[in-house]
Protein backbone atom coordinates (compact mmCIF):
# COMPACT_ATOMS: atom_id res chain seq x y z
CA UNK A 1 0.00 0.00 0.00
CA UNK A 2 1.00 3.70 -0.38
CA UNK A 3 0.19 6.94 1.60
CA UNK A 4 -1.58 9.54 0.04
CA UNK A 5 0.26 12.85 1.94
CA UNK A 6 -1.23 15.93 -0.16
CA UNK A 7 -3.81 16.61 -2.73
CA UNK A 8 -5.68 19.15 -4.77
CA UNK A 9 -8.13 20.19 -7.36
CA UNK A 10 -8.21 22.37 -10.11
CA UNK A 11 -11.70 22.92 -11.74
CA UNK A 12 -14.71 25.38 -12.56
CA UNK A 13 -15.87 25.07 -9.23
CA UNK A 14 -12.87 26.43 -7.61
CA UNK A 15 -9.15 26.01 -6.24
CA UNK A 16 -9.01 23.51 -4.11
CA UNK A 17 -9.65 20.73 -2.49
CA UNK A 18 -11.74 21.80 -0.25
CA UNK A 19 -13.61 24.59 -2.05
CA UNK A 20 -14.60 21.88 -4.35
CA UNK A 21 -15.62 19.53 -1.94
CA UNK A 22 -17.99 22.89 -0.33
CA UNK A 23 -19.36 23.59 -4.00
CA UNK A 24 -20.32 19.73 -4.91
CA UNK A 25 -21.74 19.46 -0.91
CA UNK A 26 -23.65 23.46 -1.85
CA UNK A 27 -25.35 21.40 -4.42
CA UNK A 28 -22.94 23.74 -7.67
CA UNK A 29 -22.77 22.13 -10.75
CA UNK A 30 -20.04 23.34 -13.50
CA UNK A 31 -22.09 22.61 -15.92
CA UNK A 32 -23.22 25.43 -18.67
CA UNK A 33 -24.66 25.41 -22.31
CA UNK A 34 -21.87 26.37 -24.35
CA UNK A 35 -23.13 27.92 -28.15
CA UNK A 36 -19.93 29.55 -29.10
CA UNK A 37 -17.24 28.62 -27.64
CA UNK A 38 -15.77 26.39 -30.63
CA UNK A 39 -16.11 26.63 -34.24
CA UNK A 40 -18.80 24.36 -36.10
CA UNK A 41 -19.40 22.65 -33.01
CA UNK A 42 -23.21 22.02 -32.22
CA UNK A 43 -24.42 23.63 -28.75
CA UNK A 44 -23.33 21.17 -25.82
CA UNK A 45 -23.58 21.38 -21.86
CA UNK A 46 -20.46 21.15 -20.22
CA UNK A 47 -18.10 22.21 -17.55
CA UNK A 48 -15.67 24.49 -18.36
CA UNK A 49 -12.90 27.23 -17.62
CA UNK A 50 -14.49 30.46 -17.45
CA UNK A 51 -10.66 31.88 -19.41
CA UNK A 52 -9.69 29.01 -21.53
CA UNK A 53 -6.73 27.76 -19.69
CA UNK A 54 -3.16 25.64 -20.74
CA UNK A 55 -2.44 22.70 -19.97
CA UNK A 56 1.06 22.98 -18.56
CA UNK A 57 0.57 26.33 -16.29
CA UNK A 58 -3.16 24.62 -15.41
CA UNK A 59 -0.98 21.16 -14.24
CA UNK A 60 1.87 23.06 -12.58
CA UNK A 61 -0.81 25.15 -10.42
CA UNK A 62 -2.01 21.67 -9.64
CA UNK A 63 1.37 20.34 -7.76
CA UNK A 64 1.78 23.30 -7.08
CA UNK A 65 -1.38 23.26 -5.04
CA UNK A 66 -1.06 19.23 -3.65
CA UNK A 67 2.66 19.79 -2.63
CA UNK A 68 1.42 23.31 -0.20
CA UNK A 69 -0.42 20.31 1.57
CA UNK A 70 1.89 18.11 2.16
CA UNK A 71 4.59 18.19 5.53
CA UNK A 72 7.65 19.18 3.45
CA UNK A 73 9.03 15.50 2.94
CA UNK A 74 9.18 15.15 -0.61
CA UNK A 75 11.49 16.58 -2.81
CA UNK A 76 10.54 17.14 -6.39
CA UNK A 77 13.95 17.71 -7.63
CA UNK A 78 15.30 14.63 -6.20
CA UNK A 79 15.75 11.07 -8.17
CA UNK A 80 13.23 9.15 -6.16
CA UNK A 81 10.64 11.36 -6.71
CA UNK A 82 8.36 10.28 -10.28
CA UNK A 83 5.72 12.74 -12.21
CA UNK A 84 3.05 10.58 -13.42
CA UNK A 85 0.88 11.90 -15.44
CA UNK A 86 -2.69 11.33 -16.27
CA UNK A 87 -4.63 12.49 -19.89
CA UNK A 88 -6.04 11.54 -23.14
CA UNK A 89 -5.29 14.27 -25.24
CA UNK A 90 -2.21 16.24 -23.25
CA UNK A 91 -1.84 19.60 -24.91
CA UNK A 92 -3.21 20.21 -28.42
CA UNK A 93 -2.37 15.99 -29.07
CA UNK A 94 0.65 15.76 -27.87
CA UNK A 95 0.93 14.10 -24.50
CA UNK A 96 4.65 13.90 -23.91
CA UNK A 97 6.15 16.98 -24.15
CA UNK A 98 3.84 18.88 -21.96
CA UNK A 99 4.67 15.90 -19.36
CA UNK A 100 8.65 16.74 -19.25
CA UNK A 101 7.90 20.40 -19.38
CA UNK A 102 6.09 19.83 -16.18
CA UNK A 103 8.86 17.33 -14.72
CA UNK A 104 11.56 19.74 -15.82
CA UNK A 105 9.76 22.64 -14.35
CA UNK A 106 10.13 21.59 -10.79
CA UNK A 107 13.60 19.99 -11.58
CA UNK A 108 12.82 16.52 -11.28
CA UNK A 109 15.35 14.81 -13.31
CA UNK A 110 13.33 11.58 -14.46
CA UNK A 111 11.42 11.12 -17.39
CA UNK A 112 7.93 11.42 -16.41
CA UNK A 113 5.53 8.66 -17.38
CA UNK A 114 1.79 9.43 -18.72
CA UNK A 115 -0.71 7.49 -18.35
CA UNK A 116 -2.90 7.21 -21.87
CA UNK A 117 -5.64 4.66 -20.85
CA UNK A 118 -8.54 6.03 -22.10
CA UNK A 119 -11.22 7.52 -19.49
CA UNK A 120 -9.43 5.87 -16.81
CA UNK A 121 -6.44 6.80 -16.94
CA UNK A 122 -6.56 8.58 -13.76
CA UNK A 123 -7.27 5.47 -11.53
CA UNK A 124 -4.57 3.43 -13.56
CA UNK A 125 -1.87 6.31 -12.73
CA UNK A 126 -2.29 5.44 -9.60
CA UNK A 127 -2.40 2.38 -10.00
CA UNK A 128 1.04 2.73 -11.52
CA UNK A 129 2.51 5.10 -8.79
CA UNK A 130 1.20 2.36 -6.27
CA UNK A 131 3.27 -1.16 -8.08
CA UNK A 132 6.13 1.83 -8.74
CA UNK A 133 6.27 2.75 -5.21
CA UNK A 134 5.61 -0.94 -3.85
CA UNK A 135 8.56 -2.12 -6.08
CA UNK A 136 10.82 0.02 -4.25
CA UNK A 137 12.16 1.65 -7.75
CA UNK A 138 10.63 5.36 -6.21
CA UNK A 139 9.53 7.01 -3.17
CA UNK A 140 7.47 9.10 -3.87
CA UNK A 141 5.07 9.57 -6.65
CA UNK A 142 3.49 13.31 -7.95
CA UNK A 143 0.04 12.22 -10.02
CA UNK A 144 -1.17 14.55 -11.95
CA UNK A 145 -4.58 14.01 -14.01
CA UNK A 146 -5.46 17.00 -16.67
CA UNK A 147 -7.25 17.14 -19.53
CA UNK A 148 -9.01 20.18 -21.60
CA UNK A 149 -11.48 19.85 -23.84
CA UNK A 150 -11.21 21.05 -27.36
CA UNK A 151 -13.46 21.33 -30.84
CA UNK A 152 -11.29 18.12 -31.56
CA UNK A 153 -12.71 16.40 -28.25
CA UNK A 154 -16.27 17.53 -28.30
CA UNK A 155 -16.76 17.07 -31.74
CA UNK A 156 -15.79 13.77 -31.54
CA UNK A 157 -18.03 13.49 -28.65
CA UNK A 158 -21.28 14.79 -30.98
CA UNK A 159 -20.29 12.44 -33.93
CA UNK A 160 -21.07 9.31 -31.12
CA UNK A 161 -24.00 11.35 -30.07
CA UNK A 162 -23.22 10.51 -26.70
CA UNK A 163 -23.80 14.34 -25.26
CA UNK A 164 -26.33 15.16 -23.62
CA UNK A 165 -27.99 18.45 -24.27
CA UNK A 166 -28.90 19.41 -20.59
CA UNK A 167 -26.86 18.81 -17.22
CA UNK A 168 -26.43 14.74 -17.00
CA UNK A 169 -28.73 12.53 -14.95
CA UNK A 170 -26.41 9.54 -14.09
CA UNK A 171 -28.53 6.22 -13.55
CA UNK A 172 -31.89 8.21 -14.00
CA UNK A 173 -34.13 5.95 -16.25
CA UNK A 174 -34.59 9.34 -18.43
CA UNK A 175 -30.74 9.91 -18.90
CA UNK A 176 -29.50 11.21 -22.54
CA UNK A 177 -25.51 10.95 -22.33
CA UNK A 178 -22.68 12.69 -21.12
CA UNK A 179 -21.30 15.96 -20.26
CA UNK A 180 -17.99 17.21 -20.80
CA UNK A 181 -15.46 18.81 -18.29
CA UNK A 182 -12.06 19.63 -17.85
CA UNK A 183 -10.07 20.38 -14.47
CA UNK A 184 -6.72 18.78 -13.13
CA UNK A 185 -5.88 17.76 -10.01
CA UNK A 186 -2.92 16.10 -8.53
CA UNK A 187 -1.94 13.31 -5.65
CA UNK A 188 1.19 13.09 -3.67
CA UNK A 189 1.52 9.68 -2.74
CA UNK A 190 4.35 8.31 -0.71
CA UNK A 191 6.29 5.01 -0.02
CA UNK A 192 6.03 5.43 3.41
CA UNK A 193 3.84 7.05 5.79
CA UNK A 194 5.37 10.60 7.28
CA UNK A 195 6.27 10.11 11.08
CA UNK A 196 5.74 12.21 13.54
CA UNK A 197 2.82 13.70 11.10
CA UNK A 198 -1.39 13.65 11.13
CA UNK A 199 -2.45 10.83 9.41
CA UNK A 200 -2.45 10.11 5.84
CA UNK A 201 -4.84 11.52 4.49
CA UNK A 202 -5.81 7.89 2.88
CA UNK A 203 -3.75 5.11 2.11
CA UNK A 204 -4.43 3.38 -1.36
CA UNK A 205 -4.01 -0.66 -0.87
CA UNK A 206 -5.49 -2.26 -4.12
CA UNK A 207 -5.88 -1.99 -7.81
CA UNK A 208 -7.33 -3.46 -10.90
CA UNK A 209 -7.47 -3.05 -14.46
CA UNK A 210 -9.05 -5.42 -17.17
CA UNK A 211 -10.04 -5.63 -20.65
CA UNK A 212 -14.22 -6.27 -21.66
CA UNK A 213 -12.63 -7.65 -24.93
CA UNK A 214 -16.05 -6.63 -26.23
CA UNK A 215 -16.30 -4.08 -27.90
CA UNK A 216 -13.98 -0.52 -28.26
CA UNK A 217 -16.91 1.71 -27.48
CA UNK A 218 -19.43 0.04 -25.98
CA UNK A 219 -19.03 -1.71 -22.48
CA UNK A 220 -19.81 -5.16 -21.90
CA UNK A 221 -23.33 -5.83 -21.12
CA UNK A 222 -22.71 -8.13 -18.55
CA UNK A 223 -19.93 -5.41 -16.57
CA UNK A 224 -17.61 -8.44 -17.22
CA UNK A 225 -14.18 -6.19 -16.75
CA UNK A 226 -15.80 -4.25 -13.99
CA UNK A 227 -16.98 -7.11 -11.77
CA UNK A 228 -13.45 -8.90 -12.37
CA UNK A 229 -11.65 -5.19 -11.27
CA UNK A 230 -14.43 -4.58 -8.53
CA UNK A 231 -13.94 -8.49 -6.98
CA UNK A 232 -10.17 -7.85 -7.24
CA UNK A 233 -10.20 -4.59 -4.69
CA UNK A 234 -12.66 -6.33 -2.60
CA UNK A 235 -10.50 -8.79 -1.91
CA UNK A 236 -10.17 -9.24 1.76
CA UNK A 237 -13.29 -7.23 2.45
CA UNK A 238 -17.01 -6.86 2.67
CA UNK A 239 -19.50 -4.78 1.14
CA UNK A 240 -20.18 -3.50 4.92
CA UNK A 241 -17.04 -2.39 5.15
CA UNK A 242 -16.98 -0.17 2.31
CA UNK A 243 -18.30 3.50 2.96
CA UNK A 244 -18.82 4.78 -0.87
CA UNK A 245 -17.95 3.24 -4.09
CA UNK A 246 -17.47 6.35 -6.70
CA UNK A 247 -18.69 5.20 -9.62
CA UNK A 248 -18.55 6.39 -13.13
CA UNK A 249 -21.22 7.50 -13.71
CA UNK A 250 -21.66 8.65 -17.29
CA UNK A 251 -25.11 8.90 -17.86
CA UNK A 252 -24.71 7.09 -21.30
CA UNK A 253 -27.39 4.34 -21.55
CA UNK A 254 -25.12 2.10 -21.67
CA UNK A 255 -22.27 2.61 -19.35
CA UNK A 256 -24.71 3.01 -16.57
CA UNK A 257 -26.64 0.05 -17.18
CA UNK A 258 -23.08 -2.10 -17.03
CA UNK A 259 -22.16 -0.15 -14.07
CA UNK A 260 -25.02 -1.13 -12.34
CA UNK A 261 -25.08 -5.16 -13.36
CA UNK A 262 -21.10 -4.96 -11.85
CA UNK A 263 -22.58 -3.46 -8.75
CA UNK A 264 -25.37 -5.74 -8.94
CA UNK A 265 -22.84 -9.12 -9.09
CA UNK A 266 -20.08 -7.62 -6.89
CA UNK A 267 -23.02 -7.05 -3.86
CA UNK A 268 -22.06 -3.26 -3.64
CA UNK A 269 -25.71 -2.66 -4.84
CA UNK A 270 -26.57 -1.18 -1.51
CA UNK A 271 -23.60 0.99 -1.03
CA UNK A 272 -23.75 4.92 -1.38
CA UNK A 273 -22.73 5.82 -4.51
CA UNK A 274 -20.90 8.91 -4.93
CA UNK A 275 -21.65 10.45 -8.53
CA UNK A 276 -19.67 13.39 -9.22
CA UNK A 277 -20.35 13.86 -12.92
CA UNK A 278 -23.24 16.06 -12.79
CA UNK A 279 -20.97 18.10 -11.10
CA UNK A 280 -17.72 18.31 -13.02
CA UNK A 281 -18.93 16.48 -16.55
CA UNK A 282 -16.58 14.03 -17.61
CA UNK A 283 -12.65 15.28 -17.09
CA UNK A 284 -11.29 12.28 -18.98
CA UNK A 285 -7.78 12.12 -18.07
CA UNK A 286 -8.22 13.99 -14.92
CA UNK A 287 -11.54 12.00 -13.92
CA UNK A 288 -10.19 9.20 -11.62
CA UNK A 289 -7.58 11.58 -9.83
CA UNK A 290 -10.52 14.46 -9.15
CA UNK A 291 -13.07 11.33 -8.02
CA UNK A 292 -10.60 9.76 -5.95
CA UNK A 293 -9.92 12.70 -4.16
CA UNK A 294 -13.75 14.10 -3.26
CA UNK A 295 -14.58 10.41 -2.89
CA UNK A 296 -11.83 10.19 -0.14
CA UNK A 297 -13.18 13.62 1.85
CA UNK A 298 -16.85 12.31 1.45
CA UNK A 299 -16.37 9.48 3.02
CA UNK A 300 -14.10 11.17 5.69
CA UNK A 301 -16.85 12.91 6.43
CA UNK A 302 -19.58 10.59 6.55
CA UNK A 303 -17.98 7.05 8.28
CA UNK A 304 -21.27 5.98 10.42
CA UNK A 305 -18.69 3.54 12.36
CA UNK A 306 -14.83 2.39 12.04
CA UNK A 307 -16.02 -0.72 9.97
CA UNK A 308 -16.61 1.73 7.40
CA UNK A 309 -13.33 2.67 6.80
CA UNK A 310 -12.77 1.61 2.41
CA UNK A 311 -13.82 3.37 -0.43
CA UNK A 312 -13.62 2.18 -3.73
CA UNK A 313 -13.73 4.42 -6.75
CA UNK A 314 -14.26 2.88 -10.48
CA UNK A 315 -14.03 3.83 -13.90
CA UNK A 316 -14.34 2.64 -17.68
CA UNK A 317 -12.85 3.57 -20.70
CA UNK A 318 -12.53 3.08 -24.71
CA UNK A 319 -11.14 0.41 -25.85
CA UNK A 320 -12.75 -2.04 -23.36
CA UNK A 321 -10.82 -0.72 -20.26
CA UNK A 322 -12.05 -1.11 -16.60
CA UNK A 323 -9.94 0.16 -13.32
CA UNK A 324 -10.63 -0.14 -10.03
CA UNK A 325 -9.02 1.09 -7.08
CA UNK A 326 -9.75 0.13 -3.21
CA UNK A 327 -8.72 3.09 -0.64
CA UNK A 328 -8.72 3.23 3.55
CA UNK A 329 -9.58 6.45 5.15
CA UNK B 1 -33.02 5.14 -58.25
CA UNK B 2 -30.55 2.60 -59.66
CA UNK B 3 -28.26 4.80 -59.95
CA UNK B 4 -28.47 6.01 -56.60
CA UNK B 5 -27.77 2.26 -55.30
CA UNK B 6 -25.00 1.46 -56.91
CA UNK B 7 -23.57 5.13 -55.59
CA UNK B 8 -24.17 4.58 -52.13
CA UNK B 9 -22.72 1.02 -52.26
CA UNK B 10 -19.60 2.51 -52.89
CA UNK B 11 -19.79 5.03 -50.72
CA UNK B 12 -20.86 2.37 -48.09
CA UNK B 13 -17.81 0.32 -48.64
CA UNK B 14 -15.59 3.23 -48.52
CA UNK B 15 -17.04 4.96 -45.56
CA UNK B 16 -16.53 1.40 -43.58
CA UNK B 17 -13.84 0.24 -45.16
CA UNK B 18 -14.73 -3.30 -46.57
CA UNK B 19 -11.45 -3.75 -48.21
CA UNK B 20 -12.29 -6.57 -50.08
CA UNK B 21 -15.61 -5.97 -51.06
CA UNK B 22 -17.31 -4.49 -54.33
CA UNK B 23 -20.56 -3.30 -55.06
CA UNK B 24 -21.98 -6.45 -56.79
CA UNK B 25 -21.42 -8.26 -53.46
CA UNK B 26 -23.72 -6.19 -51.87
CA UNK B 27 -27.12 -7.43 -51.67
CA UNK B 28 -29.31 -4.28 -52.11
CA UNK B 29 -32.57 -5.75 -49.77
CA UNK B 30 -30.43 -7.77 -47.07
CA UNK B 31 -30.31 -6.63 -43.69
CA UNK B 32 -27.15 -4.10 -43.44
CA UNK B 33 -27.27 -4.64 -39.33
CA UNK B 34 -27.44 -8.27 -37.56
CA UNK B 35 -26.94 -10.35 -40.33
CA UNK B 36 -26.19 -9.22 -43.33
CA UNK B 37 -23.16 -7.11 -43.47
CA UNK B 38 -23.35 -7.78 -39.49
CA UNK B 39 -22.36 -4.00 -39.02
CA UNK B 40 -22.54 -2.11 -35.68
CA UNK B 41 -23.20 0.83 -33.27
CA UNK B 42 -20.02 2.61 -34.67
CA UNK B 43 -21.12 1.55 -38.47
CA UNK B 44 -24.52 3.24 -37.75
CA UNK B 45 -22.84 6.25 -36.21
CA UNK B 46 -20.56 6.39 -39.54
CA UNK B 47 -23.68 6.18 -42.16
CA UNK B 48 -25.43 9.24 -40.27
CA UNK B 49 -22.20 11.40 -41.24
CA UNK B 50 -22.53 9.40 -45.00
CA UNK B 51 -25.97 10.87 -45.12
CA UNK B 52 -24.80 14.19 -44.21
CA UNK B 53 -21.73 15.00 -46.01
CA UNK B 54 -23.03 13.57 -49.39
CA UNK B 55 -26.55 14.08 -49.43
CA UNK B 56 -27.01 17.06 -46.79
CA UNK B 57 -29.33 14.94 -44.28
CA UNK B 58 -29.08 15.37 -41.20
CA UNK B 59 -30.34 12.60 -38.98
CA UNK B 60 -30.66 14.24 -35.21
CA UNK B 61 -31.97 10.76 -33.67
CA UNK B 62 -30.19 7.79 -33.84
CA UNK B 63 -32.63 5.51 -33.35
CA UNK B 64 -34.86 6.84 -36.23
CA UNK B 65 -31.37 5.26 -38.11
CA UNK B 66 -32.81 1.67 -37.03
CA UNK B 67 -35.91 2.38 -39.67
CA UNK B 68 -33.56 3.96 -42.42
CA UNK B 69 -31.06 1.36 -42.80
CA UNK B 70 -32.55 -1.53 -42.74
CA UNK B 71 -30.96 -1.99 -46.20
CA UNK B 72 -29.48 -0.50 -49.08
CA UNK B 73 -32.35 0.00 -51.00
CA UNK B 74 -34.81 1.39 -47.51
CA UNK B 75 -31.61 3.88 -47.39
CA UNK B 76 -31.53 5.08 -51.23
CA UNK B 77 -35.28 5.59 -50.98
CA UNK B 78 -34.79 7.29 -47.40
CA UNK B 79 -31.88 9.75 -49.38
CA UNK B 80 -34.37 10.44 -52.54
CA UNK B 81 -36.72 11.23 -50.24
CA UNK B 82 -35.06 13.67 -48.26
CA UNK B 83 -31.44 14.72 -50.01
CA UNK B 84 -30.63 18.56 -49.84
CA UNK B 85 -27.51 17.82 -52.22
CA UNK C 1 10.54 -7.02 -39.96
CA UNK C 2 12.86 -8.92 -38.03
CA UNK C 3 10.02 -12.13 -35.92
CA UNK C 4 12.57 -13.64 -33.21
CA UNK C 5 15.65 -12.58 -34.98
CA UNK C 6 14.84 -13.69 -38.64
CA UNK C 7 13.77 -11.09 -40.80
CA UNK C 8 10.79 -11.62 -42.66
CA UNK C 9 10.40 -10.24 -46.59
CA UNK C 10 8.14 -8.25 -47.45
CA UNK C 11 7.28 -6.58 -50.86
CA UNK C 12 5.41 -3.57 -49.68
CA UNK C 13 6.33 -0.68 -47.97
CA UNK C 14 4.38 1.95 -45.48
CA UNK C 15 0.85 1.12 -44.89
CA UNK C 16 1.08 -1.30 -47.32
CA UNK C 17 3.05 -3.89 -45.78
CA UNK C 18 1.17 -4.26 -42.83
CA UNK C 19 -2.24 -5.24 -45.45
CA UNK C 20 0.26 -7.63 -46.74
CA UNK C 21 1.37 -9.29 -43.56
CA UNK C 22 -2.20 -9.05 -42.26
CA UNK C 23 -2.83 -11.58 -45.47
CA UNK C 24 -0.17 -13.65 -44.73
CA UNK C 25 -0.35 -14.23 -41.09
CA UNK C 26 -4.30 -13.86 -40.52
CA UNK C 27 -6.49 -12.96 -43.55
CA UNK C 28 -9.84 -14.02 -41.12
CA UNK C 29 -10.33 -10.64 -39.60
CA UNK C 30 -12.61 -7.83 -41.84
CA UNK C 31 -12.19 -5.65 -38.79
CA UNK C 32 -8.39 -5.16 -39.30
CA UNK C 33 -9.50 -2.89 -42.61
CA UNK C 34 -11.46 -0.74 -39.93
CA UNK C 35 -8.50 -0.11 -38.22
CA UNK C 36 -5.99 2.87 -37.81
CA UNK C 37 -2.17 2.12 -38.69
CA UNK C 38 -0.95 2.09 -35.24
CA UNK C 39 -4.02 -0.91 -34.22
CA UNK C 40 -2.92 -2.67 -37.51
CA UNK C 41 1.06 -2.31 -36.46
CA UNK C 42 0.02 -3.44 -32.92
CA UNK C 43 -2.53 -6.40 -34.19
CA UNK C 44 0.30 -7.92 -36.45
CA UNK C 45 2.70 -8.27 -34.46
CA UNK C 46 0.39 -9.90 -31.50
CA UNK C 47 -0.79 -11.65 -34.06
CA UNK C 48 2.69 -13.24 -35.49
CA UNK C 49 4.01 -13.45 -31.62
CA UNK C 50 0.44 -15.15 -30.55
CA UNK C 51 0.95 -17.62 -33.34
CA UNK C 52 4.56 -18.52 -33.65
CA UNK C 53 6.66 -18.39 -31.17
CA UNK C 54 10.32 -19.05 -31.76
CA UNK C 55 11.01 -22.58 -32.60
CA UNK C 56 13.93 -23.13 -29.90
CA UNK C 57 11.49 -21.52 -26.65
CA UNK C 58 10.17 -24.28 -25.59
CA UNK C 59 8.62 -23.10 -23.30
CA UNK C 60 6.46 -20.37 -25.27
CA UNK C 61 6.09 -22.91 -27.56
CA UNK C 62 4.34 -25.48 -24.90
CA UNK C 63 2.45 -22.73 -23.41
CA UNK C 64 0.96 -21.20 -26.49
CA UNK C 65 0.13 -24.68 -27.91
CA UNK C 66 -2.19 -25.20 -24.79
CA UNK C 67 -3.43 -22.09 -25.62
CA UNK C 68 -2.39 -20.25 -22.42
CA UNK C 69 -2.22 -16.84 -23.35
CA UNK C 70 -0.22 -13.82 -21.61
CA UNK C 71 -2.41 -11.97 -18.92
CA UNK C 72 -1.33 -8.72 -19.76
CA UNK C 73 -1.55 -6.33 -22.62
CA UNK C 74 1.37 -3.34 -21.86
CA UNK C 75 2.50 -1.28 -24.96
CA UNK C 76 3.97 2.40 -25.17
CA UNK C 77 5.08 4.93 -27.32
CA UNK C 78 6.26 8.78 -27.62
CA UNK C 79 3.19 9.78 -30.19
CA UNK C 80 0.17 8.66 -28.67
CA UNK C 81 -2.14 8.54 -31.93
CA UNK C 82 -1.01 11.11 -33.46
CA UNK C 83 -1.17 9.82 -36.87
CA UNK C 84 -4.85 8.71 -36.70
CA UNK C 85 -5.35 12.12 -34.89
CA UNK C 86 -4.40 14.14 -37.95
CA UNK C 87 -6.82 11.95 -40.00
CA UNK C 88 -9.67 12.58 -37.75
CA UNK C 89 -8.89 16.73 -37.88
CA UNK C 90 -9.05 16.34 -41.60
CA UNK C 91 -12.39 15.38 -41.21
CA UNK C 92 -13.30 18.59 -39.16
CA UNK C 93 -12.01 20.99 -41.30
CA UNK C 94 -12.71 24.63 -42.05
CA UNK C 95 -15.63 24.62 -44.24
CA UNK C 96 -15.96 20.81 -44.24
CA UNK C 97 -17.31 19.88 -41.10
CA UNK C 98 -18.15 15.97 -40.57
CA UNK C 99 -16.93 14.35 -37.84
CA UNK C 100 -16.07 10.84 -38.47
CA UNK C 101 -16.71 8.69 -35.43
CA UNK C 102 -15.31 5.70 -37.32
CA UNK C 103 -12.11 7.62 -37.02
CA UNK C 104 -12.80 9.16 -33.71
CA UNK C 105 -12.76 5.83 -32.17
CA UNK C 106 -9.17 5.66 -32.27
CA UNK C 107 -8.00 9.00 -31.17
CA UNK C 108 -6.93 7.40 -27.96
CA UNK C 109 -3.29 4.60 -28.23
CA UNK C 110 -4.70 2.44 -25.81
CA UNK C 111 -7.23 1.39 -28.40
CA UNK C 112 -4.67 -0.82 -30.46
CA UNK C 113 -4.65 -3.16 -26.92
CA UNK C 114 -8.36 -3.53 -27.04
CA UNK C 115 -8.33 -4.71 -30.59
CA UNK C 116 -5.46 -7.44 -29.39
CA UNK C 117 -7.81 -8.12 -26.59
CA UNK C 118 -11.00 -8.62 -28.15
CA UNK C 119 -9.16 -10.81 -31.06
CA UNK C 120 -7.83 -12.96 -28.67
CA UNK C 121 -10.34 -12.11 -26.04
CA UNK C 122 -7.83 -11.69 -23.30
CA UNK C 123 -9.66 -9.83 -19.94
CA UNK C 124 -6.65 -9.31 -18.05
CA UNK C 125 -4.95 -5.77 -17.72
CA UNK C 126 -4.87 -3.38 -21.08
CA UNK C 127 -2.23 -0.50 -20.41
CA UNK C 128 -0.91 2.19 -22.29
CA UNK C 129 1.96 4.36 -21.47
CA UNK C 130 3.39 7.44 -23.27
CA UNK C 131 7.28 7.38 -22.67
CA UNK C 132 10.18 9.28 -23.92
CA UNK C 133 12.29 5.91 -25.23
CA UNK C 134 11.12 2.27 -24.78
CA UNK C 135 13.57 1.51 -22.05
CA UNK C 136 11.58 3.20 -19.84
CA UNK C 137 8.77 0.74 -19.98
CA UNK C 138 11.60 -1.62 -18.11
CA UNK C 139 10.62 -0.53 -14.93
CA UNK C 140 6.75 -0.05 -15.49
CA UNK C 141 6.83 -3.46 -16.41
CA UNK C 142 9.00 -4.95 -13.49
CA UNK C 143 6.54 -3.46 -11.04
CA UNK C 144 3.06 -4.71 -12.22
CA UNK C 145 4.97 -8.38 -12.29
CA UNK C 146 6.19 -7.39 -8.54
CA UNK C 147 4.68 -9.55 -5.94
CA UNK C 148 1.58 -7.93 -4.49
CA UNK C 149 1.72 -6.47 -0.88
CA UNK C 150 0.39 -9.05 1.59
CA UNK C 151 -2.65 -7.30 2.48
CA UNK C 152 -3.95 -7.72 -1.00
CA UNK C 153 -5.73 -11.30 -1.28
CA UNK C 154 -8.01 -12.57 -4.18
CA UNK C 155 -6.11 -10.15 -6.39
CA UNK C 156 -3.52 -12.55 -9.06
CA UNK C 157 -0.98 -10.12 -10.45
CA UNK C 158 -0.15 -10.07 -14.00
CA UNK C 159 2.46 -12.63 -14.11
CA UNK C 160 2.83 -12.82 -18.23
CA UNK C 161 2.56 -9.89 -20.51
CA UNK C 162 2.50 -9.08 -24.22
CA UNK C 163 4.74 -5.68 -23.79
CA UNK C 164 6.76 -3.61 -26.10
CA UNK C 165 7.14 -0.13 -27.70
CA UNK C 166 4.36 0.49 -30.50
CA UNK C 167 4.98 3.67 -32.13
CA UNK C 168 3.30 5.00 -35.34
CA UNK C 169 4.10 9.09 -36.51
CA UNK C 170 2.46 8.69 -39.92
CA UNK C 171 1.74 6.52 -42.49
CA UNK C 172 5.08 5.55 -43.82
CA UNK C 173 6.83 5.58 -40.45
CA UNK C 174 5.86 3.07 -37.65
CA UNK C 175 8.12 1.03 -35.67
CA UNK C 176 7.00 -1.42 -33.17
CA UNK C 177 8.83 -4.04 -30.85
CA UNK C 178 7.19 -6.56 -28.90
CA UNK C 179 7.89 -9.04 -26.72
CA UNK C 180 5.71 -11.71 -24.65
CA UNK C 181 7.53 -12.07 -21.33
CA UNK C 182 6.46 -15.29 -18.96
CA UNK C 183 7.18 -14.07 -15.04
CA UNK C 184 6.47 -17.63 -14.15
Amino acid sequence: MVYCIGHSIISPLGEGSHANLEAVQAGRSGLKLYTHRFADVEPFCASLFDTPQDFVPLCIKSVEGAMSSQPSVVSLQSSETIFIVSTTKGDDLDLLTPAKTIAQHFGNPNAPIVVSNACTSGVCAQITAMRLLEAGLYRHAIVVGCDIQSRFIVSGFQSFKALSPEPCKPFSPDRQGLNLGEAAATIVYSQQPIANSQQPLWTLEAGSIHNDANHLSAPSRTGEGAYQCLMDVMGGITADQIALVGVHGTATMYNDAMETIALERAGLQDVPKSVLKPFFGHTMGAAGVVETILCAMQATNRQSSIVQSSIIKMLSGFGGVNAAIRLRV
Amino acid sequence: MEQLIEQLKAQIIEALNFEDMTPADIDTDAPLFGEGLGLDSIDALELIMLMDREYGIKLADPKAGKAIFQSVRTMAEYIQANRTK
Amino acid sequence: MVHNGQPIAVEATGEKMLVELYRRFAGDYPKFFKMDTLSRLGFIAAEILLKEPIPSDRASRQRIANSQKPTAIILANRSASIKNDTDYMATISDGKYYPSPALFVYTLPNIVTGEIAIRHQMQGETSFYILDKPEDLEPILLSTFHTASADRKNIQPSTSALAGWCECSDANTFYAKIQIIWNN
